[in-house]
């Protein structure tokens, strides 16, 4: 049962996802496209169908409400209505969005669904009733009360057996599908497959019997007796079916009847025109909804034969991953065993490069299975930017590039709140307030946000910048010192005053908004950056913008380090994080007047840290010139360790310290984790920011 | 997993003492509770079997910036890091270098502990463990008991262990 609420939830999401990205795009040109109006009919007809499923009736009521809604509005087309509906359809799908993402939510934490559904189906009805007026002239209040009265099961019915009852010219293509005997929840099966037909086969092309698959499990009764009967308006979409029935387990047999229609005299005008307009709607659809495709693909219940991906619980991902990494060191430990010294093993060797190459492979092909592009999380910040532009009253664009750019699917999760937060930021502080300042600064009036990604090697930058006002810096100085963070008798760079910025409880805004000034801040932001082996940079010019850069690290588990030794004590440095490495005479050492060292390179002074003084280790080498300094960087901080040797390049996989170490705080101290070597031993992960800050 | 050690007694070991006193006067809901019996310091030491993982000998530790004397660092034990720590150090006494691990698992925490020697396993009621003297210094004790050749054997209060 479990499963099947998971797959409910993730199949939701993603429909939502979907839906709320087409009515943003919509919102943009103002209006639904006819694909548009499809593919939101299809979604809510969905929601409808697999909430029915799982009994969440409130659900499945206001899915059906906006189904109706997108109903009459795929029947009579956007433009009759006024701009006014237009803005409270846009608002009314956005507030549907919401609601259905609170549920699934609920689900997701095992609280109850709220039945109080009444406002929202009261407000959705209103819309119908203003959307309908509109079209036919008139008002039509008596329409609601029927709709609203009328539940969603029997109107179907009603509507279905009347097409039984009346013959069935307009569907005189019949397709009798029988299945396997005792194979139970024949209705959940046949549901299944009135989905996968959907899929290619728009709902008022055919028509199912027994109608009440969806919500009446009692219908497996009469299909066992008598079969599931599909009857198509054209034969090709029958020939398709066929294809899926036979496609779809179970299937005992099944049988195809064409009803020879009396005369064409008898087929009404009215059924002839709809004919046609289904027939020109079918023709736009596959170019309209490019989106389409991959929604069905990945929409877990619709049982189709194209389906080509899966969803993987992420906790496994976690395990392949962690047994990946324990493979690469085994394989290493076995290739470099000390029992090998002096064997001439020709084809132990042989085998041995083979294996060295499939471990490396698979280690590609499993780092692979975790990397998400950013797009979901970009997407979101369209919403974000509307919502807040509104309440704000600021027109503000928001560009996205770089969305295809991959990374690992913790870190998205991660960080993606971060993004949300500095984009609010953005909005809030940054975009003027008036456009007529924006226009007095030379700018154009609607202010521009602009979210980018791009790779460089092993880390992945993102930047959020706004062409805003920028930061105020006597502003922000003055709240730090009014907030005691800084001393009146300083003089403060603007770097050290940016700094201000990100220390916690810091909030430049005097009044608390809805979206800004709650006290969680911009330290909050940085943390949770930092949380996943990132920085945080801001630059900024006043009344030009504001640009802040994420440096993320592609995935956490794997990284290129580099071991080096001291005494018998081996450390690994990230490689991102090392410059440059060099042998010195001791003349070359500056000593400052207390026991700190400094060396001059490129131009610059670095001051030189001993991990052996350091870390009070009891051996390593004492001479400089006997050791190799290696010149690392960290965001600002850049300095020279001192190190015995070095011993050369490995891919490690990070392992956690136990948290009862950790309990320590060792990880101010520079030690963020640790790695197995290939003999066994533990190699200990040195961080070379907190390492230099811990001085 | 345990490997020829002369330090470990292991006729002893295994020989299951069953105190002769529980077939006597064992009090209707007097819980059987069995102990790992470890010498430290020429001080007998009981950790609950409960806790226990392993014993393993001769296992390689990497040392630990940073951290209070006791902590003797990490150890790999197949491809998990698990910390390593010096009862002797812990309770303020000097170290010694040769030592045998006993690997704790302490609701959830795993936790390695350097000892001298083990020496055997004993099931004991729980209402015979007497609690330590009020005054007692010793945090670690959570109680006491009379081994039946005279010495007594303290009782290692695990959970308060893995607590820095």
């Amino acid at each position: 049962m479990d499963s099947i609420l998971e797959m409910y939830l993730y199949e939701t999401n993603t429909l939502l996802e979907q839906l709320e990205s087409i009515a943003l795009s919509a919102e943009q040109v103002n209006t639904f496209s006819q694909g548009n109006v499809d593919e939101i009919f299809r979604i809510m007809h969905t929601i409808k169908g697999s909430s029915a499923m799982m009994q969440f009736n409130a659900l499945m009521t206001v899915a059906h409400r906006i189904e109706d809604l997108f109903f009459i509005i795929r029947e009579s087309g956007m433009d009759v209505l006024s701009e006014q509906s237009r803005s409270e359809l846009f608002e009314l799908v956005l507030q549907a969005t919401d609601y259905f993402r609170n549920e699934v939510e609920k689900l997701n934490n095992n609280e109850p669904l709220s039945e109080d559904i009444d406002s929202f189906l009261t407000k959705i009805n209103s819309c119908i009733v203003k959307i309908k007026s509109e079209i036919e002239g008139v008002p039509a209040p008596s329409s609601l009360s029927e709709c609203a009265a009328s539940d969603a099961p029997t109107e179907e019915v009603a509507q279905t057996e009347n097409l039984l009852v009346a013959g069935n010219e307009d569907f005189p293509y019949s397709l009798l599908v029988f299945f396997d005997e005792g194979s139970g929840m024949e209705s959940l099966r046949a549901f299944m497959l009135v989905n996968s037909v959907r899929d290619f086969c728009s709902d008022s092309e055919f028509v199912f019997s027994p109608s009440d698959v969806e919500t009446n499990p009692e219908s497996s009764e009469a299909i066992i007796e008598n079969g599931f009967l599909l009857q198509f308006r054209n034969a090709d979409n029958r020939d398709a079916s066929i294809q899926v029935v036979t496609s779809s387990g179970s299937i005992r047999t099944y049988q195809t009847a064409d009803y020879s229609a009396p005369t064409l005299a008898n087929t009404t005008t009215p059924v002839l025109a709809e004919e046609t307009t289904e027939v020109k709607k079918e023709n736009v659809k596959p170019t309209v909804s490019s989106k389409s495709t991959a929604s069905d693909s990945t929409s877990g219940l619709s049982h189709s034969s194209k389906e080509s991906f899966i969803s993987v619980n992420l906790s496994k991902l976690d395990q392949l991953m962690a047994v990946v990494g324990e493979i690469v060191i085994t394989e290493s430990m076995v290739t470099a065993s000390p029992d090998l010294n002096g064997l001439k093993l020709d084809n132990f060797t042989k085998s041995a490069r083979q294996l060295r190459k499939l471990t490396d492979e698979l280690q590609d092909v499993s780092m692979s299975l975790r990397m998400v592009p950013v797009s979901g999380t970009f997407q979101k910040m369209n919403r974000i930017v509307r919502d807040m532009g509104k309440k704000l009253n600021k027109r503000v664009k928001l560009t996205l590039t770089g969305e295809e750019t991959e990374v690992d699917k913790t870190i998205v999760d991660g960080i993606s709140d971060s993004i949300m937060h500095i984009v609010r930021n953005s909005m809030d502080h940054g975009i003027e307030t008036s456009e007529a300042d924006r226009i007095a600064a030379g700018k154009d009036p609607v202010g521009e946000i602009i979210l980018s990604a791009r790779h460089t090697g092993s880390e992945v930058i993102i930047e959020i910048n706004d062409d805003g006002q920028g930061i105020n810096y006597d502003k922000v100085l003055q709240k730090a010192l009014t907030q005691r963070l800084a001393s009146p008798d300083m003089e403060y760079s603007t770097k050290e005053i940016i700094n201000f910025l990100l220390m916690p409880g810091f909030s430049t805004n005097n009044d608390v908004t809805e979206f800004s000034g709650r006290g969680v801040g911009m330290d909050v932001v940085k943390k949770s950056v930092e949380g996943v082996g990132g920085t945080l940079s801001i630059t900024s010019e006043p009344g030009v913008g504001m640009t802040t850069t994420l440096k993320i690290p592609l995935t956490m588990a794997i990284m290129d380090g580099m071991k080096v030794s001291v005494g018998s004590s081996i450390f690994t440095i990230p490689i991102h994080n090392i410059r440059q490495s060099f042998k010195v005479n001791s003349d070359e050492i500056i000593h400052d007047g207390t026991q700190s060292e400094m060396i001059k390179c490129m131009d610059n002074f670095y001051p030189i840290v001993r991990i052996k003084d350091l870390y009070g280790l009891d051996c390593g080498y004492e001479e400089i010139q006997d050791g190799i300094l290696i010149w690392v960087e960290s965001g600002e901080i850049s300095y020279c360790l001192f190190v015995d040797e070095l011993i050369g390049e490995q891919q490690v996989v990070v392992k956690p310290l136990p948290t009862y170490v950790n309990s320590f705080n060792i990880k101010n101290h520079g030690i963020t984790g640790c790695t197995i070597l290939g003999d066994g031993n533990i190699s200990i992960i040195l961080d070379v920011a907190n390492l230099y800050l811990s001085i | 997993m345990l490997k020829g050690n002369s330090k470990l007694d292991e006729t002893m070991l295994f020989s299951m003492q069953e105190d002769p006193r529980d077939a006597t006067d064992q009090s209707p809901d007097g819980e059987l509770t069995q102990f790992l019996i470890f010498r430290s310091d020429d001080l007998l030491f009981g950790a609950n079997v409960e806790y226990v993982v392993e014993i393993i000998t001769n296992h390689v530790i990497t040392t630990l910036p940073m951290v209070p004397n006791y902590v003797r660092g990490i150890l790999n034990l197949r491809g998990q890091i698990i910390p390593v720590i010096d009862i002797r150090l812990r309770l303020g006494k000097p170290s010694q270098e040769e030592s045998i691990i006993i690997v704790l698992n302490i609701n959830g925490i795993q936790i390695g502990i350097f000892v001298d020697s083990v020496a055997q396993m004993i099931s004991i009621p729980k209402d015979h463990i007497l609690p330590a003297p009020a005054n007692n210094t010793q945090k670690l004790i959570s109680g006491l008991y009379s081994l039946q050749d005279g010495s007594t054997m303290m009782v290692l209060d695990c959970v308060l262990l893995v607590e820095p």
